[in-house]
């Protein structure tokens, strides 16, 4: 697959990179990343992108979906917190990496020492032990970096199998997965399988920690396509100002006066 | 650290259903600062500026509301006594009492409002209302015990104040809800609410516009959405 072990480790993470920042330049422009127009993105592929949507939504309705549900009914609580604790810890490295390149020293700093504190006194991740001591999980990701480097999102993309995304965020997903340490060393080491169960894993967390957002979205929006890509847009912004209330982009809403 | 306030990827679509669905408990509330702290806080600022002190009146004043406005809801919402239909009715009284849903009905429709008749105008503000009520009452179910904490709060523009809240649960991580406080005719009232990062006015409006724009442009297109969402 995407891991030729022709290549360095090394030589696969600069390409990727070179090539991400490139084109995501090339294909977004470098304009400067208004953090407060939160509500607006290109969308010139809609009509192809709602057919990706309804794809998308018809296999999760039949698929994804309901094995979501079966693993929530399956499992208490505490195990998926679990997981999607050792999940966040396995991909610490990639945090780290994109606090660093962000110029976020605290961040970088703070993930450090959950990655530290996580995988000893947190039991090889399982338990969030830095959350509860004071320094919360925070996403970081290459789209978010590239973000602060001020490219924009490009148009709105609808990846099959996987959601909303932008040029610019699919991007980044693919430097990340590229640069994890962790996906390196599994593929250079002939366990290519583990990185498959792993994505699996993040998948199935993922969706589950999604059902009752998506069900809501589903059931009461008009076009729920619209709702999530006003959604998606408004919430990779938040992301990017790492949720700062100072920050809070949303914009203003004017005072209107008239009895219409 | 600065990153306190960073969350994982939650959020909750709609209006209001930050406090609807993630429950929140009442012998838990906790009031993050208590009134005379306030006070004094601000006793000192107005001895310096008279705008400043304005300014931190109305954001205190806003955070306040906040505060006895969740713990108003939070008091229907954990009484298992009560009925669906009573807590829907206390929850159209607070919608009425602590909402301004004529700014909010109106923003969601964007820029499609102008070319609405004033006929379109108060079917389409009495059917948003209504639906706001009936999505919200579906939800009261949901509710399951966590803490609710008003911490802080800024200023935008000269009436908003933009209050950062968090429900807290039992384990994983903290909701931030952003609400958007606006101070006219000497009342506060609620007219957006941000959940993790999300508006709900701005997500209603991108729905609604994207409905009459595939419609034609023709805002009856959503007045009948509208309906057909509510009849029943």
């Amino acid at each position: 697959m995407f891991f030729s072990k022709k290549f360095s480790p090394q030589a696969i993470r600069k390409t990727a990179l070179m090539a991400t920042v490139v084109c995501s330049m090339a294909l977004t422009g470098c304009a400067s990343n208004n953090m407060h127009d939160t509500a607006e993105i290109a969308d010139p592929f809609e009509d192809f992108n709602r057919l990706t949507f309804d794809m998308n939504n018809a296999l999760d309705e039949a698929i994804m979906e309901p094995i979501a549900r079966g693993y929530r009914y399956v499992t208490p609580e505490f195990v998926r917190n679990s997981v999607r604790n050792a999940l966040r810890n396995l991909k610490s490295p990639v945090n780290i990496a994109n606090q660093v390149l962000q110029g976020d020293v605290e961040g970088a700093a703070g993930d450090v020492t959950r990655m530290m504190v996580n995988t000893t006194f947190g039991i090889g991740g399982l338990f969030d032990v830095a959350a509860s001591a004071g320094i919360p999980y925070e996403k970081e990701d290459f789209g978010q970096t590239l973000a602060v480097w001020g490219v924009d999102h490009g148009p709105y993309v609808m990846v099959p199998f996987f959601g909303p995304s932008s040029f610019r965020d699919s991007a980044g997903i693919l430097v990340d997965t590229f640069a994890d340490p962790l996906n390196l060393y599994l593929s250079n080491t002939d366990q290519e399988e583990w990185i498959y169960a792993r994505a699996g894993v993040t998948a199935l967390a993922t969706r589950e920690e999604f059902l009752d957002i998506v069900k809501d979205l589903r059931e009461n929006s008009f076009d729920y396509y619209a709702a999530v890509r006003s959604a998606y847009v408004q919430r990779r912004a938040a992301q990017v100002n790492d949720q700062d209330p100072e920050l809070s982009a949303a914009p203003a809403i004017p005072d209107y006066d008239d009895d219409y | 650290m600065g990153v306190m306030q960073k969350k994982s990827f939650r959020f909750f679509p709609l209006l209001s259903a930050a406090l609807l669905t993630s429950g929140l408990s009442a012998p838990a509330v906790s009031y993050a600062l208590p009134l005379d702290v306030a006070a004094s806080g601000f006793a000192i600022n107005s001895s310096y500026m008279t705008v400043a002190s304005d300014a931190t009146q109305q954001g205190e004043g806003a955070r306040n509301f906040i505060d006895s406005m969740a713990g108003r809801a939070i008091e229907f919402l954990g009484d298992e006594a009560m009925s669906t239909d009573a807590k829907k009715n206390s929850f159209k009284k607070l919608l009425k009492d602590s909402f301004d849903m004529n700014t909010i009905g109106r923003f969601a429709m964007g820029r499609y409002w102008r070319s609405a008749s004033p006929q379109q105008r108060d079917e389409y503000q009495k059917l948003f209302e209504t639906m706001v009520v009936e999505v919200y009452s579906q939800r009261f179910s949901d509710y399951q015990g966590q803490r609710f904490e008003a911490r802080t709060y800024r200023a935008d523009g000269e009436k908003d104040t933009i209050v950062t809240s968090f429900i807290i649960p039992d384990q994983g991580s903290e909701i931030q809800i952003d609400w958007r406080v606006r101070y006219k005719d000497g009342k506060y009232k609620v007219i957006d609410i941000i959940v993790e990062g999300v508006s709900m006015s701005v997500t209603q409006r991108s729905d609604f516009s994207s409905v009459i724009q595939r419609g034609g442009g023709n805002v009856q297109v959503l007045i009948d959405h509208l309906r057909e969402k509510t009849k029943g």
